[in-house]
């Protein structure tokens, strides 16, 4: 079991409040992603669940129970960190059998514990050999293994992914989605990045400034982002944004079209421009289209055959079915 | 840059230094060798003449010899071992954070930059004096007998001296070594449910081992040649109660005038020196393989 309740969760550092009250409801084997810009809050509201931080007001429930003021290894979660945090002098086995060793667990039990998590995430060649001698994506595995022989009742992991490289981090973001479905266990995973949160949650939480800007299922918040931050947050290439005269004839003060939904013609549409940068991926091609009058730039996604480069003329047209409006005052209007 | 040319050339440029070095260190050392040899006393100069092994048989058969190598064990044992458990608690202490950290990191420094004769007579006459001193003044008020630190107990009261003096180098090393400890990794052991006590055993001592290794083997260097606290204190009495092997060798070579016996015993003290490094690096030295 693994239900996490956050009510008006505050935290203070001196003056400054990192993260005004917030509610926030996990279910029990749910895999929740908190997202957001560096200095957002996530890593402290991560850490606020795992007890490392104190709360400067609200509770925190874990099954129901209070757990605001209990120690961090009585809350029965189990922490990745990014710096993996293994212990150096250690060799992998020791590390993974430190948890249940401050437990108390019999050694026999340990020793079966270890066997299995090394072979789920294929470390038993590696058991005898230290941290250091492994490479970033092992280490991390260390680290999962470390925090499945707890057998918490949630997982929290801390941008396990930012120190491997790109190829790995893809290895790795499928591994540890593999891993929630096998162990169904709640997983909070902060990351600043979105496509990891697209790609793994179950649930997003969008954070800025301590704020909870949005909360939602991935696809919610790519089709109706509840307000500007979101909708310039969540997608890749981001969503253009154009205020105006465009915006006006729409009925609303900023339009968001994303790069996906707009149609590229050589010949003809709504929006005149030029392309800057055109980046062909083979599978798609990305433009970035200049002097449109509209924006200073505007995103477009094509086709991988559309052999259109710098200089040419474009015409854009817009899907009106997926243009998102805003409100003044930048929110979604339904 | 590692080319044939670049290297013959870097060996060329480090040779003058080299050679001075070796050239420094070997003269002496040979002539305290071959004085070791020679019947030399500078009561009778120019009579220098062969002696063969005879300085240093006296030298092992001196009734001061066994004393003097067990205090200078003692002496750096003791020393040792204050100042690296003290040191550990001490780096613990100046490691939290708290108002003044950086005055009180500094002040705690002091004692260091005391020269050695001024800190022993520091302590001499102002703390340990069994009539002016604090400590007696102490007892005083408590209404107790004064006690003669450096009469009744002149070895343990250097050491004490000694530690003191030594206690901030050790505090300092095992700071930093514990400044440059991973926060993530104490907040995984909390996570593991490794209380403080087993966060200290399992994570941050065995985290401060190389640099305890170092703070040993300097101090261990400095410690066996200890030599201003015992003149200035002591003189190595009462008896031979204080004297180490470096005090023993000055008596026979300056006080007695014999440069022969005090050469002798000079190549002893070398081959202590030596056989306490190789067990020290038996020991420890592994700590220092990263």
């Amino acid at each position: 079991m693994g239900r996490i309740m956050l009510e008006n969760v505050t935290k203070r550092f001196g003056d400054v409040e990192v993260i005004p009250p917030l509610d926030l409801d996990i279910n029990d084997g749910e895999f929740v992603v908190f997202v957001g810009p560096s200095g957002c809050g996530k890593s402290t509201l991560l850490r606020l669940i795992a007890g490392l931080e104190d709360t400067s007001g609200g509770r925190i429930l874990i099954d129901g129970k209070d757990a605001t003021d209990l120690a961090p290894a009585k809350r029965g979660l189990a922490m990745v960190f990014q710096s993996y945090a293994l212990y150096p002098h250690m060799s992998v086995r020791k590390n993974i059998a430190f948890p249940m060793r401050m437990a108390g667990i019999p050694q026999d039990e340990q020793n079966r514990r270890i066997e299995a998590a090394a072979k789920a995430l294929n470390l038993t060649a590696y058991l005898d050999r230290r941290p250091g001698q492994l490479s970033g994506g092992q280490r991390q595995r260390v680290a999962i293994g470390r925090a499945i022989v707890r057998e918490p009742s949630a997982f929290l992991f801390d941008e396990p992914l930012s120190n491997l490289d790109a190829a790995l981090r893809v290895g790795m973001r499928l591994e540890i989605s593999e891993l929630h479905n096998r162990l169904k266990t709640t997983m909070v995973y902060v990351t600043h990045d979105q496509v990891e949160a697209m790609t793994m949650a179950d649930k997003i939480v969008v954070l800025q400034a301590g704020r909870i800007e949005q909360v939602g299922s991935p696809m919610e918040l790519y089709k109706a982002p509840k307000n500007l931050f979101v909708a310039g947050f969540i997608g890749s290439p981001k969503m253009n944004l154009l205020t105006g005269a465009v915006a006006a004839q729409h009925g609303a003060a900023t339009i968001g079209v994303r790069p996906e939904h707009i149609h590229v013609s050589p010949t003809g549409g709504a929006w005149k421009g030029r392309v800057g940068v055109s980046e062909h991926l083979g599978s798609d091609t990305f433009f970035y289209v200049e002097d449109t009058g509209l924006a200073e730039t505007i995103t477009v996604r094509a086709g991988g055959d559309l052999e259109l480069y710098h200089g040419d003329t474009v015409w854009l047209t817009p899907d009106p079915a997926r243009i998102h409006r805003f409100d003044d005052q930048g929110l979604r209007i339904a | 840059m590692s080319t044939k040319a670049s290297r013959t050339a870097a060996r060329l440029m480090i040779s003058p230094a080299v050679l001075l070095l070796l050239g420094w260190m070997i003269v002496p050392l040979a002539m305290t060798l071959y004085f070791s040899f020679l019947r030399y006393n500078l009561l009778m100069p120019g009579m220098e003449s062969w002696a063969g092994f005879e300085n240093y048989r006296y030298f092992f058969t001196d009734p001061a010899f066994w004393p003097a190598m067990r205090n200078t064990l003692v002496l750096v044992g003791g020393v040792l071992m204050i100042t690296t458990i003290g040191g550990i608690l001490v780096a613990l202490l100046l490691d939290q954070p708290f108002w003044g950290q950086n005055i009180v990191r500094l002040l705690v420094l002091a004692p260091f930059f005391v020269m050695p004769t001024v800190s022993a007579l520091v302590w001499k006459n102002m703390f340990m004096n069994p009539v002016n001193g604090i400590f007696a003044y102490l007892a005083r008020v408590l209404g107790l007998q004064p006690y003669d630190f450096l009469t009744q107990a002149p070895l343990a009261s250097i050491i004490g001296i000694v530690s003191w003096q030594w206690l901030p180098f050790a505090s300092l090393i095992l700071l930093t070594a514990l400044q440059s400890l991973n926060s993530e990794q104490m907040e995984a052991a909390e996570m593991d449910g490794a209380g403080p006590l087993s966060r200290f055993w399992f994570i941050t001592l065995p985290h401060l081992a190389r640099a305890i290794t170092v703070v040993i083997l300097i101090q261990t260097i400095f410690l066996l040649s200890i030599f201003a606290e015992i003149l200035v204190t002591t003189n190595g009495g009462p008896g031979t109660a204080s004297t180490n092997l470096t005090f023993l060798v000055y008596m026979q070579s300056l006080l007695q005038f014999d440069v022969g016996l005090g050469s002798a015993g000079g190549v002893v003290a070398i081959i202590l020196a030596n056989i306490v490094a190789i067990f020290l690096m038996r020991m420890i030295g592994k700590n220092l393989d990263a």
